[in-house]
């Protein structure tokens, strides 16, 4: 958000270094997009009371899927989707882990709050450094996103109480393969104009924000947002 | 409901601080840690008037630190501000002042233009500097210290230091206009703005540092360096008032010798206590009672319903809203700290 315009005006969309860095940034997002997609429909399943809302989330971030494919087919990049997938490996078996036991809990926290703070961080970073095409669609993206209430954070909080427990140690299962994932990304994102700091910063605001309103308290905030962020 | 944007004086500061109140996770943390962490708010606060008015306020930790700046983290503290505000704006807080480096670094860094922060459209009308009550209560401290100590103003050698910035011009004009000075020196870095000032007063001579402190009876510095000053007191007339108006305030400690009394500027003491836990963090002598006078602008903007931006930009201050935010400060309980 706050990186100064002159950032842009350095970066060339079509070297080869930007490009090869974006066939791994891009296909991350895609892989994302796709997991968010699978997870609500598998989210579905485990609260069939809210499966027409669920469902309705898989089908937005499948066309936030198909943007983002987009974006690549703009500059000419073929995603490391290989890349991506090992990127999300440990999140995404620890999701489908938890779904088999149906741990609806973690399953939220990783999926509507690890995962979606992480997407909306980055997207934000992302935005000012953009290429034309991509910070249009991208733009889109976030709009959609802030457009519809968090549909984990709204079931977490009416569920609080119960739920609080399941939280803090899904946090501390999750949180840190979350700082690793950034670190993974670190060099690349530095290539497209995103600093790892600036994404860790924005990824604790969100994720914070979403505790906040889940329930959890300032000095809870501070304790779970941070946890793990040293070790990685 | 108002807001303070505050942050602590260093890296070890903030891990103490951290560690006092109970965050181990941010007590262990280099620069980098802060440099990634996000606002919170720490404090909640309640302030009676001595009408008896009371109002509520909320205290915003930017996690700033002026180690970002003397290592050239730019894009970090310019960060911490935008996104310290943005968190004040959310949480629905009317008027907040942008203490200690938020201010400066928001004009320095020309923050106008990043209005966007996230989802959040900052409403800059909710933010003030707090710029006018401090340059109020400073020129105060030499009007009343001064008289304490002997020293009359129609005889005596004011030198400001950082006299074009936005507080330092606003004292500039408020001594010549309001006070019977004798002389004024003027010093800062810039001549342009040197003489631009110079002339806009139509008196005031130009001088560096070290011609000017020795021929000062009071010196008022209000120049702010990450890391602070030294002043040499051996080279200072006897008696001397030093005021303290910079930050971080450091004079107080390194500037003890004989005939030479220092104030610490800006700092106001309330006529009660202030129910509140964070100005004892902030190494404030009585901490229910003092506080930096940009702080309590925005309780004053708060008490009044004045909502709006009353310090904004740099060297808009007049002497007539200088006089009006007086005015308040004295209606409701505030006045200068003094010797």
């Amino acid at each position: 958000m706050q990186q100064l315009a002159a950032t842009t005006a350095e970066l060339d969309f079509h070297s080869e270094t930007y490009k090869d860095a974006y066939s791994r940034i891009n296909a991350i997002v895609i892989e994302g997009e796709k997991e968010a997609h699978e997870n609500y429909i598998r989210l579905a399943e485990l609260l069939p009371e809210y499966k027409e809302e669920l469902i309705r989330l898989s089908k937005m971030e499948n066309r936030h899927k198909k943007g983002f494919e987009a974006c690549g087919r703009n500059l000419q990049v073929t995603p490391d989707m290989q890349f991506a997938q090992e990127f999300f490996a440990q999140l995404h078996q620890n999701f489908q882990k938890a779904a088999e036991s149906e741990n609806v809990v973690t399953c939220l926290l990783i999926q509507s709050l690890i995962i979606e703070c992480f997407a909306i961080a980055a997207y934000n970073i992302y935005i000012p450094v953009a290429d034309d095409f991509a910070r249009k669609i991208t733009e889109g993206v976030v709009k959609d996103e802030y457009s519809h209430l968090n549909f984990g954070e709204v079931w977490l909080k009416e569920h609080f109480e119960e739920s609080k427990a399941e939280l803090e140690q899904a946090n501390r299962q999750n949180l840190p393969i979350v700082w690793k994932m950034l670190n993974a990304v670190e060099n690349d994102a530095h290539t497209l104009a995103m600093e790892k700091e600036a994404l860790v910063e924005d990824f604790m605001i969100q994720y914070g924000e979403a505790l906040s309103n889940i329930g959890f308290t300032t000095r809870d905030i501070m304790r779970m947002s941070a946890y793990g962020l040293t070790a990685a | 409901m108002f807001g303070l944007i505050g942050h602590l004086t260093s890296l070890e500061h903030a891990q103490a601080v951290a560690k006092e109140l109970g965050y181990p996770e941010y007590a262990d943390q280099g620069l980098d840690f802060w440099c990634s962490a996000p606002p919170q708010i720490v404090d909640t606060i309640k302030v009676t008037s001595i009408t008896g008015q009371i109002i509520e306020g909320r205290y915003v930790e930017s996690c700033f630190l002026p180690e970002m700046l003397a290592s050239r983290r730019i894009k970090a503290a310019t960060r911490k501000v935008l996104n310290a505000m943005a968190h004040a704006q959310k949480h629905g807080i009317n008027i907040t002042a942008l203490g200690g480096f938020s201010s400066i670094i928001f004009e320095n860094f020309n923050l106008y233009q990043n209005r966007q922060v996230r989802n959040v459209r900052l409403e800059f009308e909710r933010f003030t500097t707090g710029n006018t009550h401090t340059a109020y209560i400073i020129c105060r401290q030499v009007e009343q210290a001064s008289r304490k100590l002997g020293i009359e103003l129609s005889k005596a050698t004011v030198a400001v230091c950082g006299a074009t910035g936005d507080i330092g011009s606003a004292i500039c004009r408020w001594l010549d206009a309001r006070t019977d000075v004798a002389e004024l020196l003027l010093i800062a870095r810039n001549q342009e703005r040197l003489q631009h000032l110079q002339s806009e007063l139509g008196r005031g001579k130009i001088l560096s540092l070290d011609e000017a402190l020795p021929q000062a009876d009071i010196i008022v510095w209000v120049a702010s360096m990450p890391k602070g000053m030294e002043i040499d007191p051996t080279t200072l007339k006897q008696p001397c008032l030093l005021i303290d108006g910079g930050y971080p305030k450091n004079l107080v400690t390194k500037v003890q010798y004989p005939g030479i009394s220092v104030l610490n500027g800006g700092i106001v003491e309330h006529s009660l206590d202030i129910d509140w836990r964070i100005m004892s963090i902030v190494n404030m002598d009585v901490p229910a009672r003092q506080l930096f006078a940009c702080f309590a602008e925005s309780m004053l903007l708060e008490f009044e319903k004045l909502h709006t931006n009353f310090s904004w930009g740099r060297n808009q201050i007049t002497v007539e809203k200088m006089e009006q935010i007086g005015q308040v400060s004295v209606k409701h309980g505030f006045r200068p700290l003094l010797v």
